[in-house]
């Protein structure tokens, strides 16, 4: 079948020039990173002078909850400039490179060649991501407290369709333009731009997909899945298709050479 | 046999006209060359043809398949400068382009190892992409564009990048080629053209100026002259040649009487019949044939 060729072609690609080793790695760095030199402050101070005499300092006692919010906001920075870097090229840069004027005088659907390309980027984020998770849970439950195996999968489900809303994006831009720098940008622009739209009209737009973060604490806190965090999922979900679907379009219409 | 129709084709970029309003038609089994200076629009007609670029006017018609169907399965295409995934090896890219043609992967490995044995880069099957020389990619270009045994392979410059040897080879297997199916390739080379093509496009300006079978084109745009050395006295001799009834003019170059006429054939008679009858000083006689080159020169300049 055309599809699980292109598919395993771009699974081979990601293997052989390391994304499978180096995303994960990033992923779990960027996880751990917080909570861990939260945890360790106090020492880390004493190791490099200790404060001056009679300064107190008060360290905060973090929630299980808080410590998942540092995981997921370094992600949510660092970890989706990572991601945006990694994947800006996946269409953009075989068109630059002029491989696309191999492949597509095939006869290869285009629906293929874009699905295909999205879903073995999901298939790598989405397990860097469960392992980055994996890790902070674990230190999470040494270091802090308890944090229950369910709601470490919720995190991840619900986060992981952020990133897949990301993923998505990117895809889209890849379509539009051919030099991946630009995806890069534009993709972060947009990104960034929806967080300042959110933040704005914050009461007007409660489902954004920027705010899964928070109804994720909210959940972890609460311990259970709110209706908004449902929406806000289903929200993601609708606008990562309709993004699939407009690049579908947009490469359908482009000339492929030149 | 029609394979492929072109009708009033145009393809214009921002406002530029790269190609403009042509048509041709192309038989099974033949070998067409596209032959014109840069620029000329060549690799713009390779193109759309092979659905890269969308015409914009004018039709582009293959023989045997429904309008609904994809006619990228019955075209193969090399582009002037082919660029592969590096990080593949030759056959991984075979059978890989194989399977997006929709060949079962046993199909597409059969097919692969035959493919790279007739382009003759079997020995490097299993080395990256990568590390291949020009040389090697542009054979492997060709062995992807076949494998799915296309009716029309579309070739642009395929020779042109490539050392002698290199484009000894595969003029020779665009020759074994054409027994399968049909070939338009394009080039600037025009001794290429002429050996392996059986009819050429002569393109100027996104213009078709000329076409038609190398013989046609020859028989067409004959300027051929003879040339005459003469041990001495060369005036008196070009005299006498001028009276002859077939010559209508000469002029004298660097020593040599190049000597035109109506009718080449018969002036070669007369010319040899006096120089043997009055025991000309005859050294040298030459019958200069109008290259390719001075051909696609007068065409070009008409």
């Amino acid at each position: 079948m055309q599809w699980m060729t292109l598919f395993n072609k771009e699974m081979m690609e990601n293997w052989r020039n390391k994304k499978w080793i180096w995303v994960p790695l990033v992923l779990i760095l960027l996880a751990i990173l917080d909570p861990i030199s939260n945890y360790y402050l106090p020492q880390i101070i004493e190791a490099v002078g200790g404060l001056p005499d009679g300064a107190i300092i008060n360290l905060p006692e973090f929630a299980p909850a808080d410590v998942v919010m540092m995981s997921l906001s370094q992600l949510s920075s660092l970890g989706v400039l990572v991601i945006v870097l990694m994947a800006m090229g996946t269409i953009a840069s075989e068109r630059k490179s002029g491989v696309s004027e191999l492949i597509l005088v095939k006869p290869v659907s285009y629906r293929n060649y874009i699905t295909a390309k999205w879903a073995a980027l999901l298939a790598l984020v989405w397990a860097a991501l469960f392992v980055g998770l994996l890790a902070s849970w674990y230190y999470t439950n040494i270091l802090y407290g308890d944090l229950s195996f369910k709601s470490f999968l919720l995190i991840f489900i619900f986060y992981g369709l952020w990133l897949t809303f990301v993923i998505s994006i990117v895809i889209f831009y890849n379509t539009l333009v051919k030099t991946p720098g630009l995806v890069a940008f534009l993709s972060i622009l947009t990104i960034m731009g929806m967080s300042i739209v959110t933040q704005i009209f914050g009461h007007i737009i409660e489902w954004s997909p920027n705010n899964l973060s928070s109804y994720i604490y909210e959940m972890v806190i609460a311990g259970e899945v709110s209706s908004d965090l449902v929406a806000t999922s289903v929200v993601a979900i609708a606008l990562s298709l309709i993004l699939l679907i407009a690049s579908i379009f947009t490469f359908k219409a482009k000339e492929l050479a030149g | 046999m029609t394979l492929l129709t072109v009708n009033n084709l145009a393809k214009t970029y921002d406002g530029k006209t790269a190609v403009n309003n042509i048509s041709f038609e192309f038989e099974y089994e033949k070998c067409i060359a596209l032959i014109g200076p840069n620029g000329a629009g060549k690799t713009t007609i390779l193109r759309t043809l092979a659905g890269l670029l969308k015409p914009s006017e004018g039709t582009i018609r293959i023989s045997d398949v429904a309008s609904n169907d994809d006619v990228r399965k019955y075209i193969g295409y090399l582009p002037q400068y082919p660029v592969f995934h590096p990080w593949m090896t030759g056959m991984e890219f075979l059978v890989y382009s194989g399977q997006l043609a929709f060949l079962s992967k046993k199909e597409a490995k059969n097919r692969a190892e035959v493919l790279l044995e007739k382009v003759g880069i079997a020995d490097a099957r299993n080395m990256r992409i990568g590390k291949y020389s020009g040389g090697m990619k542009q054979r492997l270009g060709i062995a992807q564009a076949i494998i799915h045994k296309p009716k029309l392979l579309i070739l642009d410059e395929p020779v042109s990048s490539l050392d002698p040897i290199g484009r000894r080879e595969v003029l020779t297997l665009m020759e074994e080629l054409k027994k399968e199916m049909s070939i338009l390739f394009s080039t600037h080379i025009l001794t290429d053209a002429d050996e392996v093509s059986d009819a050429l496009l002569l393109l100027h300006q996104g213009n078709i100026v000329e076409s038609g079978s190398m013989a046609m084109l020859r028989q067409k745009y004959q300027t051929s002259t003879i040339a005459l050395e003469f041990e001495s006295d060369l005036p008196s001799y070009q005299a006498k040649v001028n009276a002859l009834e077939s010559v209508s003019g000469s002029h004298v170059e660097r020593n040599v009487l190049q000597v035109n006429a109506t009718d080449i054939a018969i002036a070669r008679q007369e010319i040899l019949a006096v120089a043997a009858k009055e025991n000309w000083e005859l050294v040298n006689f030459k019958l200069n044939r109008a290259s390719l080159e001075d051909m696609f020169m007068k065409v070009v300049n008409s």
